[in-house]
């Protein structure tokens, strides 16, 4: 029922939203609902998880049933989505007073958070892709919210890509549908050796197309294209969740596909594994050179979530506990860490407009606050001990050392180290410019601005704080989620 | 194989009439000559039903001097069906002239690709 | 015997019986009538399916009681009257969106001609549905084309009456080949009715006699109904005919014209021919690599139209290759999957079409879709319509779209030769499909420069029709299983 609950109350509040009119006058009343329904959410979804239980929602077919069922790996993305989706609400109360069309923002991003714990407590496959190609729809407004060409551009390019990937996906689902009859999420897979007899082929084919297909919310190559040009385009609390949650939807698709219908038993030494991995690589690598180069601030934090849920990709590539470990931490961190980076780069444009990284000297002078937990979160991404990153990409390397995939094995830590220092590069500079500018800056445009000292607003300041100081918090005391983490590895290894 | 033509002269004349009429139906330019094609296409199948349906030396299925045995009669089902035929190809062909008439009127042509550019003219404009 | 058992033969004569009716009467009494004649006989048809459904039988039904070899007959089973009962709505609901629209197209003087020609159709659809006699399938199959050719032309305007003659010279190539297939067929057999075709078609098959003439037979009524339902190769007429027609006249093409014909093949093919034949002759795998190539051509050529009406007219030669596709496979979860397919297509184009009209009159009667920009403000129901339908279509969970792409990709599993390539043109058309249907939502859903000055109020009969159409497809989408077990047991009873 709670979940129920958890996945509705959202989406109706959302479009009540969408649907009052006048609304749009009372802006103290529209933030304030809005707000109250995003803690409403994170609540009940904690609520929801605390209680268990699975609910059958539509009977489809004989054989192909709607519902929702909460387990341990829905569970943690169903809370991760909450609490940052509450975190960069609370930011865009204050963000989107600098923008048009208020309500519509609102509407759309709470209808999402619901579509996305739909998506996290899906009880099997057919469910999750409902919900799966309602998001790719209801997150489309959010891409499109400036509607200026560029952006609608970029919400084209993002919807074909999603179909595209949908697509594939779907290809897969008819035909497991067909090989399993029972799609329901089952920890270590439903695939039997017998039901695939004289199969096989097309079963890995089917699954290499579904890795492929979610692959592309997650922006894995060869389908990462839309992802760097649609996220920077988004108003930045939107590009926040879109990098680091919707991403995630990418990955639970994934998850659930390999690792709770195939199995991971199925496709362990076959072909899909090392080109699910080299793929996975190739994107780390990938996603990392081209941030290095990319000189507008929101564009490089895009690229970077390209190559950093790939990551988390690799993680699971593995089919190994210990990678799964790190690829679970991983997912969280880079959440965290990432909706920190995004909700930053919104305070920076809206307190000065700037938005490419060569305006950022100096930067320190204005928010020394925000810009210290920036650093505290760049410092995390890269990896630095004992901020969060480096746990779980110490379990990654380890796990992938351990894995017994050969030369790939050994061929993955090196990559992941060449990205941490691509990593390094790309995002502390931002750090250094801006607390050190150099002997020969003035300053002359902040002191004739007045912007001198000037920290973003409270409902700005206090969520990128917490996220900042969560991702160093979270890479001290990891305890509880390795455990975790370890647990449901256990369940589907 | 020529001498089975022969033996079935009315049928292999039916065929290469439908072959005609169907490749002037489709082919033809001028909409009289399409139409002219769809009869030409009609009427070699009622050849063909009527040639299948006369048994030779038998009279028209029609009662006549109280015969009540079948055997005297040729089948009258082709007949019924040719007739019904007839029907069906007189209204479209109607339908059709019809339809000619209207072009013609409107385009001055009774050819069908110089009408079919003069709508996408008409439609530019 | 019952007095339902009445009912197939009552619809066909009440529909032709208005039509006659019409003649003499003002366009206003004429449209009543018209309405009037769908509803009952919508009603009686779902009558016929709730009491073949309960005898768990087909009956036939003998026309002035000759018997079978040289009687006509009527046969009427689930499958049936579940054809004529969706038939009757998507044409009752066509009618009614429609209607202002007509009135507006046509000739005040000439309006009753347009409902005479609308209940012929109604008349000849029932009538090929329950047929059970070949010849009669032919006469009815040419009173469609003479009622189809009459709805698009009824436009006085200089595309529909070239669209016309395109599509009359079209059916009657398709007709011509039927007519010579079913002589040569009669020829062979010595019969008109199909089950005792179908014993003497056995008797053939058994002694190995008159193999050629049997595939010439086969290829000759496949083709002829191929081009009469636009498959892609035989498309042409297509776009033309769609786009051009009164808005009530294209949904009803669209959604039914051409589904009467495919019923009558898939009629033909299953009460006439026998499985092995059909097996050994490759007509099937024919049929289906050209519907597969009808899937993908014709969702390129929507992509490059930019006129809305003919780019949801070539999406419906997309459609048409997935029927083709799904005959194809030879299986009787194929049939299944494409019978399906027909209803869910039928319900979604005539929701497209008459949407689209809704979308047409709040820009202005402009039709690219650059022009729709931002329609979705000025017309939302016809907007939400067009969207419910577009996600059909793209195959979107929940509606008809979606259940119909399972069912084909469900049943290529029963056909492991025809797998792959099912299952990857399903994907790639899939994807297609939402190039330019997506394209188009969006469009819809874009603000323009232009401030909206009011939102455009469409008639009740429209809004109405397009709610009902949702409320259809739906229904299709999420209350799917029991129609297809009743399409899946019709077609037991069916040979």
């Amino acid at each position: 029922m709670l979940m129920l609950l958890a996945v509705f109350v959202p989406i109706l509040a959302g479009v009540l939203v969408l649907a009052l009119k006048n609304l749009k006058e009372n802006r103290g009343v529209l933030t304030g609902c809005f707000t109250a329904v995003l803690a409403a959410e994170a609540v009940l979804v904690i609520l929801a998880v605390m209680g268990g239980g699975s609910v059958t929602l539509w009977k489809l077919t004989d054989t192909i049933t709607l519902g929702l069922k909460i387990d341990k790996v829905g569970s943690l993305f169903a809370v991760l989505t909450s609490v940052m989706w509450l975190l960069a609400g609370i930011h865009s109360t204050s963000y989107m007073k600098h923008e048009h069309d208020e309500q519509r923002f609102y509407g759309f991003y709470l209808i999402v958070v619901g579509v996305l714990a739909g998506l996290d407590f899906s009880a099997d496959l057919i469910t999750m892709y409902v919900f799966y190609e309602m998001m790719t729809l209801t997150s489309l407004p959010l891409v499109l919210h400036e509607l200026t060409k560029e952006a609608i551009h970029a919400g084209l390019k993002y919807l074909f890509y999603s179909v595209a990937g949908a697509f594939l996906a779907l290809f897969g689902i008819f035909f497991l549908a067909n090989v399993c009859g029972n799609l329901q999420f089952t920890a270590g897979g439903v695939v039997t050796p017998d039901m695939i007899a004289g199969k096989e082929g097309l079963l890995l084919f089917a699954v290499f197309a579904m890795i492929v297909g979610f692959g592309t919310k997650a922006g894995m190559f060869p389908l990462h294209g839309w992802l760097p040009t649609a996220h920077p385009v988004a108003p930045a609390p939107a590009s926040a969740v879109l990098s680091g949650v919707i991403t995630k939807a990418g990955v639970i698709a994934i998850i659930r596909v390999v690792y709770f219908i195939v199995g991971p038993v199925m496709i362990r030494g076959t072909w899909v594994q090392y080109a699910w991995m080299v793929l996975a690589l190739l994107t780390v690598f990938m996603g990392s050179m081209l941030a290095y180069r990319e000189k507008v601030m929101k564009k490089r934090f895009a690229y970077s979530t390209v190559s950093q849920v790939s990551y988390v990709l690799f993680g699971l590539s593995l089919l190994e506990p210990t990678a799964f470990v790190g690829a679970l931490c991983h997912v969280v961190f880079h959440s965290v860490i990432k909706d920190a980076l995004f909700l930053f780069a919104g305070a920076v444009i809206v307190r000065t407009g700037w938005t490419r990284i060569e305006q950022l000297r100096g930067l320190g002078r204005i928010m020394p606050k925000a810009l210290a937990f920036y650093t505290l979160a760049a410092l995390a991404l890269i990896g630095i001990p004992p901020a969060s990153g480096f746990v779980s990409k110490w379990y990654l390397a380890t796990g992938s050392l351990a894995s017994g995939t050969g030369a790939l094995g050994f061929i993955g830590p090196v990559i992941l180290l060449i990205s941490a220092l691509l990593t390094a590069g790309y995002l502390l500079p931002i750090m250094i410019q801006g607390y050190f500018p150099g002997q020969d800056f003035d300053g002359q445009e902040i002191k004739e601005r007045g912007l001198e000292g000037k920290e973003p607003e409270p409902a700005m300041l206090v969520p990128i704080g917490i996220l900042g100081i969560a991702s160093l918090l979270l890479g001290c005391f990891p305890g509880p989620l390795i455990a975790f983490a370890r647990s449901v590895a256990e369940m589907v290894l | 194989m020529f001498a089975h033509l022969m033996l079935n002269i009315e049928e292999t004349v039916s065929m290469i009439l439908f072959g005609i009429g169907f490749t002037t139906l489709l082919l033809h330019p001028n909409l009289i000559k399409k139409i002219i094609g769809m009869n030409i296409m009609d009427t070699a199948v009622y050849l063909f039903l009527a040639a299948k349906g006369y048994i030779a030396g038998r009279m028209v299925p029609i009662m006549s001097d109280g015969i009540q045995d079948a055997s005297a009669y040729i089948n009258p089902v082709p007949s019924g069906l040719v007739l019904t035929g007839i029907v069906v190809s007189v209204s479209t062909t109607a339908l059709m002239l019809a339809l000619t008439i209207r072009l013609y009127e409107r385009y001055g042509s009774l050819n069908l690709d110089r009408i079919l550019i003069l709508v996408k003219e008409e439609g530019k404009t | 015997m019952s007095f339902v058992q009445n009912f197939p033969f009552f619809s066909i004569i009440i529909a032709m019986f208005s039509g006659i009716v019409s003649a003499v009467i003002s366009g206003k009494k004429a449209r009543n009538l018209s309405i009037f004649a769908i509803g009952v006989t919508t009603c009686m048809s779902a009558a016929v399916l709730a009491y073949t459904w309960k005898t768990g039988e087909s009956y036939t039904y003998m026309m002035g009681h000759f018997p079978a070899p040289w009687g006509n007959e009527i046969r009427a089973g689930v499958l049936e009257g579940l054809t004529a009962l969706m038939f009757g709505v998507v044409m009752l609901l066509s009618v009614m969106g429609g209607l202002d629209h007509t009135e507006k197209d046509v000739e005040g003087s000439k309006l009753n001609l347009f409902y005479i020609m609308i209940d012929l159709m109604l008349s000849s659809l029932l009538a090929l549905v329950y047929t059970n006699d070949l010849f009669t399938a032919y006469v009815f199959v040419e009173i469609n084309t003479i009622a189809g050719c009459g709805l698009i032309m009824i436009r006085q305007w200089g595309r529909s009456l070239s669209a016309a003659i395109r599509y009359m010279v079209m059916s009657s190539l398709g007709s011509g080949l039927f007519l010579i297939g079913l002589s040569l067929l009669y020829d062979v057999t010595g019969q008109l009715l199909m089950i005792p075709a179908k014993e003497a078609v056995a008797q053939l098959a058994a002694t190995d006699a008159y193999v050629i003439p049997m595939l010439v037979i086969l290829a000759v009524i496949s083709v002829g109904l191929a081009i009469k339902s636009g498959l892609y190769p035989f498309h042409y007429w297509i776009p033309d005919t769609y786009a051009y027609a009164t808005p009530a006249a294209s949904a009803v093409l669209s959604g039914l014209v051409s589904k009467g014909y495919i019923f009558l093949l898939i009629k033909i093919l299953y009460r006439v021919m026998s499985p092995e034949h059909l097996m050994e002759s490759y007509t099937l795998d024919v049929l289906y690599w050209f519907g597969i190539a009808g899937m993908m051509m014709g969702s390129i050529h929507a992509i490059q139209e930019k006129d809305t009406g003919r780019m949801i007219a070539y999406s419906s030669v997309a459609q048409i290759g997935y029927i083709y596709m799904g005959i194809g496979l030879g299986t009787q979860a194929g049939t299944t999957a494409a019978i399906f397919h027909i209803f869910s297509h039928g319900a979604t184009k005539a929701l497209l079409f008459i949407s689209a009209v809704g979308l047409y009159e709040a820009s202005g009667g402009e039709r690219d879709y650059l022009s729709l920009r931002g329609a979705g403000y000025r017309n939302p129901l016809a907007a939400i319509g067009f969207t419910v339908g577009a996600m059909s279509m793209v195959g979107f969970p929940m509606l008809s779209g979606f259940i119909s792409k399972l069912l084909f990709a469900t049943s290529a599993f029963e056909n492991t030769g025809k797998l792959l390539p099912t299952l990857i043109a399903l994907a790639i058309s899939t994807t297609l499909n939402a190039v330019y249907f997506l394209r188009l939502v969006i469009s819809l859903y874009r603000p323009e420069k232009r401030k909206v000055d009011e939102v455009h109020r469409d008639s009740w009969n429209l809004r109405l029709a397009v709610v009902c159409f949702i409320l259809l497809n739906l229904v299709l989408g999420l209350f799917s299983q029991p129609i297809v077990r009743a399409i899946g047991q019709g077609l037991i009873m069916f040979s």
